[in-house]
């Protein structure tokens, strides 16, 4: 008995050549901050959101870095400049 | 009609009877252009991130108006005269959110720490 769950185990292992067509444990990429369930919506007025995408100097950070989709980058990158001619960031 | 949102700030300066006239002025100019104002929203006395025009705070007020381009056009004009004013900013949305105020919470929060 405990032979055969031995072998068992060892075929759903991460290694095996079965993997290749299953899903892997470990993600690869972080998914879009903004979009999914209950993901905050951009705007101009929320201040501490729009913090988090800027860098230490003031710049916009890229998008390969926060890893914002690039539909929700474009909508951060108005708010952004908005918020910087109200003078707000 | 569409949905308009507005902001202005003006000059530290500014003393507080005078506020209140300002507000007023704008609102006719909004009302006689056909325009329906649907709330305003005083952010009050806020630190400028950068200096404008050797300014280093303002007031801020936040308007929230439906109308066509032509109010919008006409306030813009009237803005840009006035000298107690600082900066403006509209923005077109599809719908107001009445319920979010993001500026409310800071000052009820500042004054909690005095």
């Amino acid at each position: 008995m405990k032979r055969r769950k031995f072998t068992k185990k060892r075929q759903n292992s991460r290694y095996s050549k079965l993997n290749l067509f299953q899903k892997p444990d470990v993600k690869f990429f972080k998914s879009c901050p903004f979009s999914g369930k209950n993901a905050p919506t951009i705007n101009y007025k929320n201040v501490k959101l729009l913090k988090k995408y800027i860098s230490e100097s003031g710049k916009i950070l890229p998008s390969r870095v926060t890893s914002v989709s690039l539909k929700k980058q474009k909508e951060l990158s108005t708010s952004i400049k908005r918020a910087r001619l109200l003078a707000l960031l | 009609m569409n949905c308009y949102e507005h902001t202005f700030i003006t000059r530290q300066d500014l003393p507080q009877s005078q506020s209140k006239t300002l507000l007023d002025k704008y609102e006719d100019i909004i009302k006689k252009n056909s325009g329906k104002i649907i709330k305003i929203e005083e952010w009050g006395l806020r630190n400028l991130s950068h200096i404008i025009k050797n300014n280093k705070k303002g007031f801020y007020f936040h308007i929230k108006l439906e109308g066509d381009g032509k109010t919008v056009e006409e306030l813009e004009k009237a803005e840009n005269i006035d000298e107690m004013l600082i900066r403006y900013l509209t923005v077109r949305v599809k719908k107001h959110d009445l319920e979010e105020n993001f500026f409310v919470e800071q000052t009820s929060l500042e004054n909690k720490q005095k």
